[in-house]
């Protein structure tokens, strides 16, 4: 993209240094990857192109995605380009958070109450939660769930694990 | 003929009550779920995947491709009537499906939608029938080399063709296939980037991977950016469309078709260029283009029409040779692969009831939509109007129970939530998520194909380039990218996925 189409938010950033900080910041996560998964094959064996060994492909794929990490990193501070967006982490640690207390409570206490709980800790997640609605939403989804799922479908879910 | 014997074939499997009722039930659950504002085709196949757990493969298959239809569809309405388009293939349709609503012709605006998703869909069943038993005939003329080469072109298409910087695209192919290559190594039984979990010795889990990204990440994009929801109010009008407004559409839905089923074709994500290119050519030769974009009605039948075409050809390079050319199709292939068929040209002559009764059922399921969409708007008009708070929680259970059962294993549910976070993560970076699934997909079997054809040529790369086809298929790809990467192409590139 040419250089003079300064848009007002590259206007904002000085003219040396990093340029297109979400790509520069999208550089190194690659790089960072591309570099765990090389420690992490460092002992498999390369093999000879005749007959590859269990780390051919995989280090050489590694290889190319830091060097994308590189080439991307190297962009960044060549051309403009879009800025960091905002992490939050509200979503993030509640909506994640609820996949983990379902995934930590279906096999101990089961879809019944695993449900409605991964259900209402997501909610904490977004900003216009009613809680009495979601409540009852929840329980209403379970009920659905458990019908759909274990009734009709078979699914060997636990319902209530404990009994 | 073989033609008329085959699709007789699929369509004895196909009417069959049980099947027939799968197919319904796909098309109906494919809707609701694929008009909720903000899920898009790929989500509601990841969503809807675990309720064939219990199907027969063939049934379960005829479901999912009626899932698949019905959330294409389900997208087309949002994206008339809410002005959100569910994925990229349906942006065209906002510009003058949008307009058409606001002038209180929405009713004609989803009929025709549906008419011409109909139209080509019609054509497209025929052209996949045609095609299907000379492609894979061709297809077990391939060896190795060609294979790969195959592969390259089609991932070399997806990331020409992805939406954003080339550079991020490639480099999420590349992810993809470094992903693609964790577990146990088939051929020396040495385990790879495992980190020593029992879990991983069996490679990443496809929906795992699947529903993390599309899933869970979908959610906290969702819920960061306070959608701005545009529902259109006021009546829905008359749905059929009257003579004068189908003999304007007609030519439209005929040149859309065309164009999308050819696209669909190609390996590499080529559906997503079909709307975009019947919407020019319709423009092109309207003899008012400033008619286009304040609700012409060529706008949306001739992109509708090469969107339904374009998705169902797709299926093409996925049933004759195993290469799935999208991320819808990937996760065809993770489906088919859940219910123990590898894609490929051995499920023709392996599977001819599976095979044929699926392409049956494409046309089955598209008649199917057309029922009973056109009586159900007023529905799909209360869908969307269900607030994100309740939909998000929902979305969310399934997805852990889906999961779940995949291998009644909770390890794999915290998984997912890893890859929730990993998606998180790409979205924050500004990449797109999904050529790293497609590039997952076809990891396993490039490198199996890679090794066989090294072996073949004793170690020698020179193989790719001395055999003529797989030296013409690297050669397309490697003119592809240098084209997309030449600035006077990116710029039109850009303009075409920004309109």
């Amino acid at each position: 993209m040419p250089v003079g189409e300064d848009s007002a938010m590259g206007a904002k950033r000085s003219g040396i240094g990093i340029r297109a900080p979400q790509d520069a910041l999208a550089g190194v996560f690659l790089i960072a990857v591309g570099v765990t998964a090389l420690v992490l094959g460092a002992d498999l064996p390369m093999g000879t192109l005749r007959s590859m060994g269990a780390g051919m492909l995989p280090k050489s794929l590694a290889v190319m995605v830091a060097a994308a990490g590189v080439l991307l990193l190297i962009s960044a501070f060549l051309a403009d380009g879009a800025g960091l967006e905002r992490w939050h982490l509200r979503g993030p640690i509640f909506i994640l958070g609820s996949v983990a207390v379902f995934a930590l409570t279906i096999r101990t206490l089961g879809l019944a109450f695993a449900g409605p709980l991964a259900m209402l800790v997501s909610c904490f997640a977004a900003d216009d939660v009613r809680w009495k609605e979601a409540i009852i939403f929840a329980l209403a989804m379970t009920a659905f769930c458990i019908i759909l799922f274990k009734v009709l479908l078979g699914l060997p879910i636990p319902v209530i694990a404990f009994l | 003929m073989d033609l008329v014997n085959n699709l007789a074939l699929g369509f004895s499997v196909a009417l069959s009550l049980k099947n027939l009722a799968l197919c319904f039930a796909g098309c109906m659950v494919g809707t609701l779920i694929g008009v909720l504002p903000g899920v898009g085709p790929i989500a509601t196949i990841a969503i809807l995947l675990p309720i064939t757990f219990g199907i027969d493969p063939t049934g379960a298959l005829i479901m999912l491709a009626g899932i698949y239809y019905g959330a294409q569809y389900g997208g087309s309405t949002t994206a008339i009537l809410v002005n959100i388009p569910g994925e990229a293939t349906s942006v065209v349709t906002t510009l003058d499906g949008h307009q058409m609503a606001k002038q209180g012709r929405a009713g004609v605006a989803l009929g025709i939608a549906a008419i011409s998703s109909f139209m080509a869909g019609t054509v497209a069943t025929l052209v996949i029938a045609a095609l299907g038993a000379p492609l894979t005939k061709l297809a077990l003329l391939f060896g190795p080399a060609e294979y790969f080469a195959l592969m390259v072109m089609g991932l070399v298409f997806a990331t020409v063709l992805a939406r954003g910087s080339i550079l991020k695209a490639i480099a999420m192919i590349l992810f993809g296939l470094l992903l693609s290559t964790v577990g146990t190594d088939l051929e020396s039984g040495q385990e790879r980037l495992t980190l020593g979990i029992q879990d991983l010795s069996d490679g990443v889990d496809f929906a795992v991977l699947a529903m993390g990204l599309f899933g869970f990440a979908e959610i906290l994009r969702n819920l960061e950016s306070p959608e701005t929801r545009d529902v259109v109010r006021g009546k829905i009008g008359n749905l059929l469309p009257n003579w004068a407004d189908f003999k304007q559409a007609f030519p439209a839905i005929a040149r859309g078709t065309g164009l999308g089923a050819i696209l669909g074709i190609l390996p590499g994500n080529g559906a997503v260029l079909g709307p975009f290119a019947s919407y020019t050519v319709e423009k092109k030769i309207a003899k008012d283009p400033r008619r286009f974009g304040r609700g012409a009605i060529e706008g949306v039948a001739g992109p509708e029409a090469a969107n339904n075409a374009g998705a169902q050809t797709a299926f093409i390079p996925l049933l004759t040779l195993g290469i799935p050319p999208n991320a819808v199709m990937a996760l065809m292939v993770g489906a088919m692969t859940i219910h123990g068929i590898i894609p490929g040209p051995q499920v023709m002559t392996k599977n001819p009831e599976l095979f044929w009764g699926m392409i049956a059922s494409m046309w089955i399921g598209n008649l199917m939509l057309l029922i009973i969409n056109l009586p159900l708007v007023g529905l799909w008009v209360k869908l969307l109007k269900v607030p994100y708070r309740l939909m998000f929680p929902a979305i969310l259970i399934f997805c852990c129970i889906g999961i779940y059962s995949i291998n009644n294993n909770p390890a794999d549910v915290l998984a997912t939530a890893f890859f929730g976070l990993i998606g998180y993560t790409l979205i924050k970076l500004g990449f797109e998520p999904a050529p790293m699934l497609l590039g997952f997909v076809l990891g396993k079997l490039m490198e199996e194909k890679l090794r066989q054809a090294l072996i073949l040529s004793r170690g020698s790369f020179m193989t790719f380039v001395e055999r003529p086809i797989s030296a013409t298929l690297l050669f397309i790809a490697v003119a592809m990218l240098a084209l997309a990467l030449l600035p006077s192409i990116r710029k039109s590139r850009d303009e075409v996925f920004t309109e």
